[in-house]
Formats: structure tokens, sequence, C-alpha cells
């Protein structure tokens, strides 16, 4: 299990590196890529990257609790600097 | 000079007992105060949890629960919460 | 010098009784450590929640968390053989089990 090599959450990622992992950010974005540095902020570098933002429209005068539509808009981008402060989740690719 | 009571020296004096919480935002905790640390921090016990949202207010019960200080606003100590009678 | 600070005690007097033997108290970082390994429920302040076993933690409250289920008003969403999350996020965490 990932607990025998994992003493502090830093851990994690530095086991990423050179990997495809999972980012959630603020504002409903996420991304996809290679992951090539980090810092202590979380900062990161990543290659190979897709973004997806999920846009929720919020129909005027709906009733609470009413689904909203999504929209998910994606795009690529090749080299990408994360800065730290967005950053919720990261997630590496399972290690099964 | 009077003798002085320092307030997180209040706080301290709750361990053991009810206190409610209350967030910068629209949530609220109460508990059983089992301990804290210099930033606020706090571990509470039969925690229950109180959400205010535009669908109403959500309640949801925790076990044993570390509440990130960050977002505290507020506490009230020997109390049972929102529900109390008052 | 701070002058209200007692004397030292006589050489010859028995040292006090060691404090009484706490399996836990209740700071942090205590229910920290006896929560490490068991499955807990950390709740963002966005509200989304993450169930999981907690791996580690640091003093940012960075938390690694295994077998993770993503929850966002009670319908899971996303599940992870693995997770960091960075602290700044963290609302609480709570144990799922008895600890």
């Amino acid at each position: 299990m990932a607990s025998s090599t994992i003493q502090e959450p830093f851990d994690l990622i530095r086991l990423s590196l050179s990997e495809r992992v999972f980012v959630k950010l603020r504002g409903d974005r996420e991304l996809t890529g290679i992951l090539h540095a980090y810092d202590g902020h979380m900062n990161l570098i990543m290659s190979d990257v897709e973004e997806t933002i999920m846009l929720v429209d919020v129909v005027d005068g709906a009733p609470p609790g009413q689904p909203a539509t999504v929209n998910v808009a994606k795009r690529k981008m090749p080299m990408l600097f994360v800065r730290g402060d967005g950053v919720i989740l990261v997630s590496p690719p399972s290690r099964t | 000079m009077a003798s002085q009571i320092l307030p997180l020296e209040l706080i301290d004096r709750c361990i053991g007992s009810r206190i409610w919480v209350i967030m910068k935002n629209d949530r609220e905790f109460t508990g059983t105060l089992l301990g804290f640390d210099d930033f606020v921090n706090m571990v509470l016990e039969d925690v229950t949890e109180y959400e205010t949202t535009p669908q109403g207010k959500k309640k949801t019960s925790l076990a044993q629960t570390l509440l990130n200080g960050n977002n505290i606003c507020m506490l009230i100590p020997g109390s049972a919460g929102p529900e109390e009678e008052s | 010098m701070d002058d209200t600070t007692p004397p030292p005690p006589p050489a010859d007097q028995s040292p006090p009784p060691p404090p009484p033997v706490q399996t836990h108290t209740g700071s942090p970082t205590d229910f920290l450590k006896g929560v490490v390994g068991k499955r807990v429920i950390v709740r963002l302040t966005s509200g989304v929640d993450y169930c999981g076993v907690l791996s580690c933690l640091d003093g940012y409250m960075n938390i690694a968390l295994e077998q993770t289920e993503e929850h966002v008003n009670g319908a899971v969403t996303n599940r992870y053989g693995d997770a960091f999350i960075r602290g700044n996020n963290v609302l609480y965490i709570s144990a799922a089990e008895a600890i």
C-alpha cells in the first residue's frame, strides 16, 4: 500500500513526477498532464495539459434547486505553470 | 491590576464542555471541546454542523473532528448552539 | 530576569509524581496521531467531502488520502487511489471510524 513509502503529503507529489496527474483547481477547473516540477506552495510545472472548465449557467429567476445547465469547455496547452494557491487536489495515476 | 483573563484562557476553561462555534461564513458547529492549539484549530466530539444554504438549514452529525481554525469567527462557551431554547 | 520565578527545589526533595498517563489528550496533534491510518471525512470550505484512509498530513493541514471518494451533495463524483489535498482548502477532518 502507498502508506509504506509516504511519510508526508508531499511524498505523494514527489512520487508522481514525470507521471500524468489529475489536478483540481479553484473555479471549477481541472487539469490532466505530465507533472515536471513542484514546490512547497504547490506551484506546478506541467506539460501536455488538457484543461476542463465547468461553466454552470444559472437561469435568472429559476427556483432554487433547479438543475442548472452545465457546459464543459476543454482546451490543450503544451506547457503550463500553475500557481499553487489555486490548487485544491492532486491525484497521481493509480499505482495498482 | 484586576485579574485579567486572556481570551484563550476562557476557551481553555471550556475544555470538556459544550461549545458553539460560528464560522466567518454561513456555517456553525456545536460539540464537546476536547482541545485546541495556538491557531485555535479545535478538536470537538459529538459534533453537529449547521449549514445555511439557499435550500434551507442543513444539519450533519460528526464524530471526533478537527476543525480548522482559519475560518472560525466566534466561540460561545457552554451553549448547545442554534437550537438551544433561550 | 523574572523575579516571580520560584527558587529551585531543594535537592533532597523527591521528584514530583509523573503526570497521569493519558492515552489521548484532546489536542489537535493528539487527534491527528490517533486518526492516521483510519477512515476520515475531509470537508473543504467549498462543501465538497473527501472520504478515505488518512495516509499522513503536515503542519499546513496538507493531506494525503488513500482509497478516496469525492462526494458533492451526497453523491459520489470521483474516486482516487491516492489524493493530495492542499491544506488551505480544508474545513475539517472528521473521524469516520473509532479512534
